[in-house]
Formats: C-alpha cells, sequence, structure tokens
C-alpha cells in the first residue's frame, strides 16, 4: 500500500469533496472492461510485423497519452541516452509491451476524477513502479523478475485503492487505520469496515485488463505475507510472484526512506521475508539506499 | 523362435526372455502389418506384502496372480515377469479396443481377494498399455508400456492407462491428460490475452417480457474456440476456475451496468462453480464486482447447482448468506438431476428455480415426464418461487412448457446465446 500519512489526512479532509466528485463522475461510469484502445495496440502488437506508425497514430490521438508515453521513456529509469521526441520513438524505445502497460496505467489514472490525495497517490505509485523496476534490475536483487514486470506490478498494485476511496465514504479512515496496524493485515483492517479489500478488487480489475497472471495473482496476495513467506497451509504462489510482490515492498521501502513518503508498517511486517526473497543482505541495504536516491531525485 | 528361460515362481519367461520375444515379435509384426499391443502390468502395494508378510508370502501371493492372468490370457499372449512383481504382456493382433478390454479382465481377475495362509488381501494392479506405432525401436513399445503404467500408478493405481494418454503435471502441479494440458495452457493464454468473453442467452417470460439473461462463458485462444464442455472439467481440475469464475462475476456485472445505462433494467445470471463457494475470500470478490461495476445487487443474480445449496461447510454457508445479505439473487441450476433432498428445498434461499434440460428434453411426448415436471412446478411455486425451464428448442417444448405454468423458458426455441451488441440489438427489438 502506498498512500502516506500525509496523503491519507489529506484525503480524509476532503473525503466529503471526493465523494460529490464521485456523484457526477465515477460513480455513473463505473470502471470499464479494458479500454478498447488497448485491444487495439493489442492486436497491432501481435501481428508478424507490428506497424509503430499506425500504432503511434492511434496513439497520438489521444493527446495525453502521447505526451504520457513520451514522458515515460524519457524518464531516467529506463535509461536510454536519447530522449523521445515523438510517440513513435517513445514506442521504438519503450518496446510494445512495456508501452501497452504504461499506457494501461495512464488510462486508469484517467479514470478518476483529478484530486490532490489523489495525485500524490499516483505519484507515489509511479515512483514506486519505477523503483520496482530499477531494483530488478539489480545484480544484488536475486528474485530475477522481469524489470518490465515489476514496473507495471508497481503501477496495479494498489489500484484497488482509489476505487475503494471513491465508493466508501470512511475509506480514508480505514486506509489511515491499516497504516497503522502493527499486527492485523493491512486487508485484515479493510475488512472490518468494507465488504472487500483493494487486493482482492485489484486484481480483479487486472484480470479484466488481461494482465499477465504473475502480477494478477502479485496483486492479490501482496499483504498476504503467510503465502509470502510460504507457510504451511498458504496460498501457493509463483516464484515470479513472490519475487514482485517483494520487490514493490522494498521499493516502497525506499521510498519511505528517501521521502518520508508513504508511511505504513508493512515493511516491519514483511521486510525480513522481502530481503530474504530478494537474496539481499543487511550489509548491502546502505549500498541499495545509496544508489536508489538518483531515482527518485530524477522524479519527472 | 529364440530361446526362451522360464521364471519359476510364475512359469512366465524371465525378463531377458521376454525382452528378446518382444523384439523377435516387433521385428514380425512389422513385416506382417498387423497390430500388436503391449501391456505392463505392476501390481499395487506389492512391497507392503513383502515387508509385512515376508517374501515367502509375497512368493505365493505372485505365484497365485500369475495362475489369474495364464487363465485370462490363455494364449492369446506372451507373458514375461520383468520386475519382482510386474509383468509384460504381448499380444499380437491385439488393437486398442483388444488391448482395453483385456487390462479390464485382468484387473478384474487380480482384484479377487486372496487368501494364503494368515495373509488375506485385496491385490490390485496398475497396467500401462502401449500399441505399436510405425518406427518404434524394438523396446521403444515396452518403454511407452512402462511409461503409461507409471502414470497409472501416480494416480492412485488400480487403473489402466493407454500410451498417449498419460497424466503429466500441469502448470499448478495438477495431473492431466496430454490433451487437458493442452486445454489448460489455452486457458492461461485466453486469461493473459483476452481469450474469453461472456455470451447471453435470455429467458423469457409468458408476456414476452425478458426475466433475465444468463451469462456463458465463451473461449477463444488463436482463432480456435475451445468449448465450454472442454475447457470447464479443465479449469475445475486446476483450480483455474476461480479466476474464471471472478473473471465473469465482473464481466457480467459490468454488462448489468451497460444494460441499466442503455435504460433496460434486465436482470444478468451468472454461473458461479463449486470452487468459488469454497474460497474463502469469495464474499469480497462477489463485493469487489458490485463495487467495480458500480451496479445495483438487485441486477444480479447467481446460478449454483443444488447440491451447493446443501454443501454444509462454514464457508459456503458464510457465502451463501453473504449473497443473500447483499441484496443478489440466487437460482438453482440443473434442478432436478442432483440427489437432493426435497425436504431441505424449503431451506433454501433460491428465488428461482431452473428445471434441467433433461426433462425438457422428452416433452411433451413422455407423460411421466410431464407428470414430474408439474409437480416440480407446483412444488416451486408453493415455495414462493419463479420456476423456468431451460434447453427449450422447439415448439410443443414451449407449448407444453406454458401449460405446465412455468413462469419462464430458456432455449434455442426463443434465442440463442448472443455477444454482448447483439443482445442490445435483441432486447431492444424484442
Amino acid at each position: 500500500m502506498t498512500t502516506g500519512n500525509k496523503d491519507i489526512l489529506s484525503a480524509r479532509a476532503e473525503a466529503p469533496r471526493v465523494a460529490t466528485l464521485l456523484e457526477s463522475a465515477i460513480r455513473d461510469i463505473g470502471i470499464p472492461s479494458r479500454p478498447s484502445i488497448l485491444d487495439r495496440i493489442n492486436a497491432e502488437m501481435h501481428k508478424d510485423e507490428p506497424d509503430f506508425h499506425h500504432l503511434a497514430h492511434i496513439i497520438a490521438s489521444d493527446v495525453g497519452l502521447g505526451a504520457g508515453l513520451i514522458s515515460i521513456a524519457n524518464s531516467p529509469y529506463f535509461g536510454f541516452r536519447g530522449r523521445a521526441r515523438s510517440v513513435n520513438e517513445a514506442l521504438m524505445m519503450l518496446g510494445l509491451d512495456v508501452a501497452s502497460r504504461a499506457i494501461a496505467g495512464m488510462i486508469l489514472r484517467k479514470l478518476f476524477p483529478p484530486s490532490p490525495a489523489l495525485d500524490r497517490f499516483w505519484h507515489a505509485s509511479a515512483i514506486i513502479a519505477r523503483l520496482a523496476g530499477w531494483l530488478a534490475q539489480q545484480p544484488a536483487n536475486g528474485s530475477r523478475v522481469r524489470a518490465d514486470d515489476a514496473y507495471t506490478f508497481g503501477l496495479f498494485r494498489d489500484c484497488g485503492i482509489p476505487i475503494l476511496l471513491n465508493r466508501f465514504p470512511n475509506y480514508p479512515t480505514v486506509l489511515k487505520n491499516a497504516n497503522g496496524e502493527r499486527e492485523l493485515s493491512f486487508t485484515a483492517v479493510e475488512e472490518t469496515e468494507c465488504p472487500t479489500n483493494h487486493a482482492v478488487l485489484g486484481s480483479m480489475l487486472a484480470q479484466s485488463w488481461w494482465l499477465p497472471e504473475e502480477i494478477c495473482l502479485a496483486i492479490r496476495h501482496h499483504h498476504d505475507y503467510v503465502a509470502l513467506g510460504q507457510q504451511e497451509g498458504a496460498a501457493v504462489l509463483p516464484p515470479a510472484t513472490l519475487g514482485l510482490i517483494a520487490t514493490a515492498q522494498f521499493a516502497e521501502h525506499l521510498l519511505q526512506h528517501h521521502t518520508g513518503l508513504s508511511k505504513t508498517h508493512e515493511w516491519d511486517k514483511a521486510g525480513a521475508i522481502c530481503l530474504e526473497l530478494l537474496q539481499i543482505e543487511d550489509k548491502d541495504m546502505q549500498s541499495v539506499y545509496e544508489e536508489s536516491a538518483f531515482v527518485i531525485a530524477n522524479d519527472n | 523362435m529364440v530361446a526362451t528361460q522360464i521364471d519359476p515362481t510364475t512359469g512366465f519367461l524371465d525378463r531377458y526372455s521376454c525382452l528378446k520375444v518382444a523384439a523377435d515379435l516387433v521385428a514380425r509384426v512389422r513385416e506382417s502389418g498387423q497390430p500388436l499391443a503391449a501391456l505392463w502390468i505392476d501390481l499395487d502395494r506389492f512391497k507392503q506384502i513383502n515387508e509385512s508378510y515376508g517374501y515367502l508370502s509375497g512368493d505365493s501371493v505372485i505365484a497365485f496372480i500369475a495362475q489369474r492372468l495364464r487363465e485370462n490370457v490363455g494364449s492369446m499372449a506372451e507373458i514375461g515377469r520383468v520386475g519382482a512383481d510386474e509383468f509384460v504382456c504381448l499380444a499380437p493382433n491385439f488393437t486398442r479396443d483388444h488391448a482395453e478390454r483385456l487390462a479390464g479382465d485382468l484387473m478384474h481377475a487380480i482384484e479377487t481377494p486372496l487368501e494364503i495362509g494368515e495373509v488375506h488381501l485385496r491385490p490390485s494392479a496398475s497396467i500401462g498399455i502401449a500399441l505399436l506405432e510405425a518406427g518404434d525401436a524394438p523396446f521403444s513399445l515396452l518403454e511407452r508400456a512402462d511409461r503409461a503404467k507409471i502414470s497409472a500408478k501416480k494416480q492412485g493405481g488400480n487403473r489402466y492407462v493407454v500410451s498417449g494418454d498419460e497424466l503429466v503435471s500441469g502448470r499448478a502441479g495438477t495431473l492431466l491428460a496430454r490433451e487437458e494440458l493442452a486445454v489448460e495452457y489455452m486457458l492461461h493464454n485466453a486469461l493473459e490475452t483476452g481469450g474469453l468473453r461472456l455470451n447471453y442467452q435470455p429467458t423469457v417470460g409468458f408476456d414476452g417480457s425478458v426475466l433475465s439473461v444468463e451469462a456463458l462463458m465463451r473461449c477463444t485462444v488463436n482463432d480456435k474456440i475451445i468449448p465450454p464442455v472442454k475447457f470447464i472439467p479443465v479449469a475445475e481440475k486446476t483450480g483455474l476456475i476461480v479466476r474464471l469464475g471472478e473473471w465473469s462475476l465482473l464481466e457480467g456485472t459490468r454488462q448489468a451496468r451497460r444494460l441499466q445505462d442503455a435504460g433496460l433494467r434486465t436482470r444478468v445470471a451468472i454461473n458461479v462453480s463449486r470452487a468459488q463457494l469454497l474460497d474463502k475470500k469469495f464474499a469480497q470478490a462477489l463485493h469487489a464486482a458490485l463495487v467495480c461495476a458500480n451496479v445495483e445487487p438487485e441486477l444480479i443474480e447467481l446460478e449454483l447447482t443444488e447440491s451447493l445449496f446443501m454443501d454444509i461447510s462454514n464457508t459456503v454457508q458464510d457465502n451463501l448468506r453473504t449473497v443473500r445479505g447483499c441484496g443478489v439473487s440466487l437460482s438453482i441450476d440443473d434442478f432436478g438431476t442432483g440427489y437432493s433432498c426435497l425436504a431441505n428445498l424449503k431451506d433454501i434461499p433460491a428465488g428461482k428455480l431452473k428445471l434441467d434440460r433433461a426433462f425438457v428434453l422428452v416433452l411433451p411426448y413422455d407423460r411421466r415426464a410431464m407428470s414430474v415436471v408439474r409437480a416440480m412446478v407446483q412444488l416451486g411455486k408453493d415455495l414462493g418461487m419463479t420456476v423456468v425451464a431451460e434447453g427449450v428448442e422447439k415448439k410443443e417444448q414451449m407449448e407444453a412448457l406454458w401449460d405446465l405454468g412455468v413462469d419462464g423458458i430458456q432455449g434455442y426455441y426463443y434465442a440463442t446465446p448472443m455477444d454482448s451488441d447483439a443482445l442490445f440489438s435483441w432486447l431492444k427489438e424484442n
């Protein structure tokens, strides 16, 4: 989970306004099936020779998406030397897989009416996604997850939260309680006040957008530390899923470490298991802290 | 003929001789073009017999079993003892059908209870069958029979498996036949590439009103349609049914919302599997779908088979309570074909009873079926349920059912399952 105390307080203060906004927007539309633009991109991607010009045309037909994609391609996290100046160049640099998932992340965000609380939430998700992608590429990370999967997981991991924020007026309080909880799991706290939790909701949304299985499973179980620790009787998760959960949790910890944002007790509950899964030892931590700083510092 | 040695305990060919005879037979059969079957027979739990009763008793058991094998095989085939408790039967001119029949007979003969001194046993065997194929190397026939036998063992023994039908470990670790494995692969593919969709089939009332539309899952991978009769059993075996079911739950609720937005307040009926109701997170998944689609719960109906309502496990009962509590309605699917006690029907919290298509199929000419349907309709109505018949394809079935007093009819006679766009058009026209 990513929303920090500061965010929660803001979200709490703005809850009535968010609810009002909902009345007029989200509440009317619901969260749709996979947007058709993703299907069109997907169809082009699966051709033997995808037509990048045609794809760029589809994406650029939505100005916000085109600009967003260029901005992502130019993000230092991806480490490209050149700079993309067009959607076509951004597609070439990112590759179609990453581009389509980055677009999915942008579309998800666009579904919600803008608000300062949600803006901070999306901002934190974007940094965690980039940090997770960066962590996946570090030699010290023994989980061997794919960087683009880690990036996508970071974007979608908490996508259930904005939906719940917008549906349940008391959800900001629930979030605050869950963030402050030291013993119970985050989702258990959510379920004391809500009929569902952001992990189940997020995984179903991700499935309906046809995200990869490992990512859907990771969204579902990212607060299930019994499964993460592979304890007896718990859900058996594929290694890639365990690696994704641990990588993103560590990314969130790095965000907390560097910025003080996204304060939760999740790292206290799961940090040891995550580091074990990532095969990162205490002695390596300082260098990870130092080297990860640039991913946040170069945030654009 | 090849020179052979005999195993003293059984009177069968010994291992080495059996291999030589197999090679000789394969060569001869190849020339003549006749079929040849090999059956690899392995007694289940024989090691425990030796450990519990000693090797002498073990040998006696083997001798008895050998006698039974000989009686059944006669002169049709050569038999060799290829291990302590393993036999190979080489049957020239045996097709797959013959070989399966022989395997069935042998298993039946072996499992007759045995009494040797203090030893009282009900033996059983695992049998692997392989048919000679063009290009088989001399011993590859036996290797394939052995692998098929191992597969039979892995499935718990006391069965036969034909080479090529062996169960292999699927992605989730479930043992699957090769064809099922291919289906499992396609299901994973469908879940990641958008190969699933829902079609909808309306249930129509006597006055022509639409009571509900049932969401029916379809799966297409690389332009190939995989029929539900193939993918549902594999999904159930592998546990994928929960993911498919959740996808269906969300997509079905979204459809209800789309219909509502178009001014069509039509209830969408979504099928729920046993595995979903046994999942502790079912209630959260149902609410997640309702929250995500932002639809009124009254527009959603869940279809469950009657046996699920009778499931007394706490998880199922808790989940049923949740469904009731949130305003989503329940219907009993395929009613009349299960083994439920009618007395329990009064306690089932369902608002709709769907008569199984098996009853409809024989209407109106089967008078006994007419009586049964009449009684079921009356029973459902007395309990305050809406009674619906499914699988209606002919006018005479439809007329008989209206006469019998059903409230709604679902079937090809009124409408085939259709995609979302076609449903909108159909609903607007009707």
